[in-house]
């Protein structure tokens, strides 16, 4: 019984490489598989800009709650390898960020949720890739989250409030949420990043340099990401003293990911952001409001056509004088 | 969140934020028992005779935050990985652990359990003092306050709270110990649901309405908005008492639902009528029967209205060993929407904690656990129908009982292991089958 069981497993193991090694018809059509497009990921609650982050870590115990709603259109648009035809593929996705950090000395720790709460797109064939879109909402999905993030950051060199700071952060994605829906890689992830950022008078700057570490399952869809991706991006802003202490902090924020295993074209999702946010620098909790509106200036996997965000944060920590 | 007050980095008195955790694993055997048939005549939802291994993984993050005066908000996101017997199917409120999600997966899937807004407004009295805990800030509250909750949760975590303030997840492990098996409260596939409460706390009263989403199809996750065609409605008067000094709280519950759902005598007219509307070919949201000489709710879905009432009691015998009982009747005339197939159920349980032995933080208890169905429920199921648990293509109508037994252990400051065991008599009502034993072993973590 036991050599019958064992020759039925080396069977099955033999036909299972036989049909692994096996070249698939190149006419046959493709089904591919959804990813997670979005390539907006809200920076820590507490950070000051919507993707870089201020590294204005100091001070004893603190945090901070944040939710951020963005609206991108036309987010992934798939074209044939000829460019004959054009699939817009996800053409509207909606998110609510919920975050929480925990702020102590040079150090966080955060929380970031994802509420996809609409996610939709045209379904079609485009050359020899038959695609289906996705169709999230929340009634079908009422309880949906995509992929968790957690985070560590801390700042490494330079002062809060001074000319230069230099932080590093590293970010845990948990899988959730379905794959059709274009809301997950459905495999575990995560960043490494490094966070230059200063302030200069009235001026601000920030950015980033990391990497992603995404599966590579060889995603054949045209412009679709494949593997780990390089991170950039860089933001300045100017203040504006308001009444009773009250600052407005308006300037552009730029982003993108790059694909490592390709760096053809497509595979740079590239994006720029003009953001303002309104705060009160004080050293009791405090609200701080944020507005963004966005376009893809390399419109591939993520960076949409056009993008509005709106962001709410309750923060407890103090910011920079 | 104790630590850290304890370092003098939290104020736990009246906290601006907080953060717990739980993780809870749950194993169950069930043994072999006899039954005179299982899905007769392609009927799908029978308890299946063999011996099985049913488990349930969850781990839960519960976030609080004060926002302004008088205002809470809570996220909580969970995960959840489990193996049910059979799918869930083949019993109703004696579903053996309570923690069992309907479509859930042995794939871990995370999901926002609860996010909501809680403001309360103070009128005055007392002041009474609410400790640090899960979904719920450590602070102090007018004994007199009006509570209004606005956003995503559980329904229990407002109504029919369990006996004692015991955590379900340190008490009884069956399904008809959550609350009261005959309360089809409107919600999602996991027991959740968006809507809105409010609350009258005054003094030793209270009193509560709450207006729920139910699902879209009946036992599914997607969820209809519409909250002025479809919901759940319920209302529920608390009293808090003492006799000889010992506590005790006496409850009642009513509720309402308007939902799509199907009556049992509609389906059984309508199959009687054209035999060619049977289980097997409905084309509307169905549970896929393959008995095509039965009735299905399938064809006679619409607006229709399910009510019930209950009582809750609870009564300290010592400081450590409390008595409680539930009771509802509910119409029965409708099919089950969210919760069980049960039409009426009475609960009654002991629950004392280890103090007599030196251990007090131990808890074990004793419950039993009945339910009946409906006559029309038992006739549809009788001609071979079946709702969203139960229906062996036949049955001899009889009350299901359960007996749960339980100890559970704390084995370190924050670790629970419990043993349970539990006899259910007539599982899915039906007198052909069984009993079934299940043993149960439980892992529970707090943070």
């Amino acid at each position: 019984m036991a050599n019958f069981k064992s020759r039925c497993i080396r069977s099955a193991c033999l036909a299972f490489l036989i049909f692994a090694a096996c070249p698939s018809h190149a006419d046959a059509q493709q089904v591919t598989q959804g990813y997670a497009v979005e390539r907006f990921y809200p920076s820590a609650p507490g950070a000051g800009w919507f993707v870089m982050d201020d590294v204005n870590l100091s001070g004893g115990l603190g945090g901070a709650i944040s939710l951020t709603t963005s609206y991108s259109h036309n987010p992934l648009v798939v074209t044939s390898p000829d460019g004959a035809q054009r699939l817009v593929l996800v053409s509207n996705e909606a998110f609510a960020d919920v975050g929480f950090a925990i702020t102590y000395d040079r150090y966080r720790f955060y929380l970031d949720l994802p509420v996809p709460l609409v996610v939709t797109g045209n379904s079609g064939t485009v050359g020899p890739y038959q695609v289906t879109a996705p169709s999230l909402n929340v009634a079908q999905n009422p309880d949906t989250l995509s992929d968790v993030r957690l985070g560590f950051d801390m700042r490494l060199l330079g002062d809060p409030g001074g000319l230069f700071r230099l932080g590093a952060g590293a970010q845990l994605l948990i899988p959730s949420g379905d794959r059709a829906d274009y809301v997950t890689d459905g495999r575990y992830g995560g960043m490494f990043r490094i966070l230059p950022a200063g302030d200069i008078g009235r001026f601000s700057y920030a950015g980033q340099f990391g990497v992603h570490i995404r599966p590579d399952e060889g995603l054949v869809l045209p412009g679709s990401p494949d593997g780990n991706e390089l991170l950039f991006g860089v933001s300045a802003g100017r203040k504006f003293a308001l009444r009773n202490r009250w600052h407005l902090i308006v300037g552009p924020e730029f982003f993108g990911e790059s694909a490592i295993h390709s760096s053809s074209r497509d595979q740079t999702g590239f994006e720029g952001l003009l953001t303002g946010r309104l705060e009160k620098m004080s050293d009791r909790p405090h609200l701080r409001l944020k507005a963004g509106i966005g376009h893809g200036i390399v419109q591939h996997f993520g960076a949409p056509e056009w993008r509005v965000l709106v962001g709410v944060e309750l923060v407890s920590h103090r910011p920079s004088k | 969140m104790k630590l850290l007050s304890d370092d003098g980095l939290h104020d736990i008195v009246n906290e601006s934020w907080n953060a717990y955790g739980q993780f809870t694993y749950v194993t169950n055997w069930k043994l072999a028992f006899p039954a005179d048939y299982t899905n007769l005549n392609g009927s799908i939802n029978s308890l299946l005779p063999t011996a099985e291994r049913s488990f349930t993984g969850t781990a839960t993050l519960y976030l609080g935050v004060k926002l302004w005066t008088g205002a809470e908000a809570y996220l909580v996101p969970e995960i959840i990985s489990e193996l049910p017997f059979d799918q869930l199917k083949g019993l109703g409120g004696a579903i053996q652990n309570s923690e069992l999600q309907k479509g859930g997966t042995e794939t871990p899937q995370i999901y926002h359990s609860r996010a909501y807004l809680k403001q309360t407004i103070g009128f005055g009295g007392e002041r009474v003092v609410k400790e640090s805990g899960q979904m719920q800030l450590g602070t102090t509250y007018d004994s007199r306050r009006l509570v209004l909750v606005a956003g995503n949760f559980s329904i229990l975590d407002f109504f029919d709270k369990n006996a004692f303030d015991i955590d379900p997840r340190q008490s009884f492990l069956s399904l008809g110990f959550l609350t009261y098996a005959a309360w089809d409260f409107a919600s999602d596939a996991r027991g959740y649901s968006y809507g809105a409460v409010a609350e009258l706390y005054w003094d030793d009263w209270a009193v509560r309405y709450g207006r729920i989403t139910p699902p879209k199809n009946p036992n599914q996750l997607a969820i209809d908005f519409r909250l002025f065609k479809y919901y759940g409605d319920q209302i529920e008067l608390e009293h808090h008492h003492k006799i000889h000094g010992r506590e005790g709280i006496v409850r009642l519950l009513g509720y309402r639902n308007h939902e799509d759902i199907g009556r049992f005598s509609d389906a059984i007219a309508v199959w009687e009528a054209d035999p060619a509307k049977n289980a097997t070919t409905c084309p509307g949201f169905n549970y896929g029967s393959d008995n095509a000489n039965a009735p299905d709710l399938c064809w006679v879905r619409k607006p229709n209205v399910k009510v019930g009432a209950g009582m809750f009691a609870e009564q300290h015998l010592t400081s450590d060993i409390g008595l409680f009982a539930r009771g509802m009747y509910s119409d029965g005339k409708t099919e089950v929407d969210a919760y069980t197939s049960t039409d009426r159920s009475a609960t009654v349980g002991l629950l004392g904690k280890g103090s007599a032995w030196h251990r007090p933080t131990d808890v074990a208890g004793i419950g039993l656990n009945l339910g009946w169905i409906s006559k029309i429920h038992a006739e549809y199921l009788a001609l071979g129908g079946i709702d969203g648990f139960i229906g062996d293509g036949a049955i001899k109508a009889g009350m299901e009982n359960s007996l749960d037994l339980f100890y559970s252990v704390n084995i370190r400051k924050s670790f629970w292991l419990t043993g349970d065991f539990q006899h259910v008599v007539n599982p899915g009502f039906n007198q052909d089958r069984g009993p079934v034993n299940i043993f149960g072993l439980r892992l529970h973590g707090e943070f």
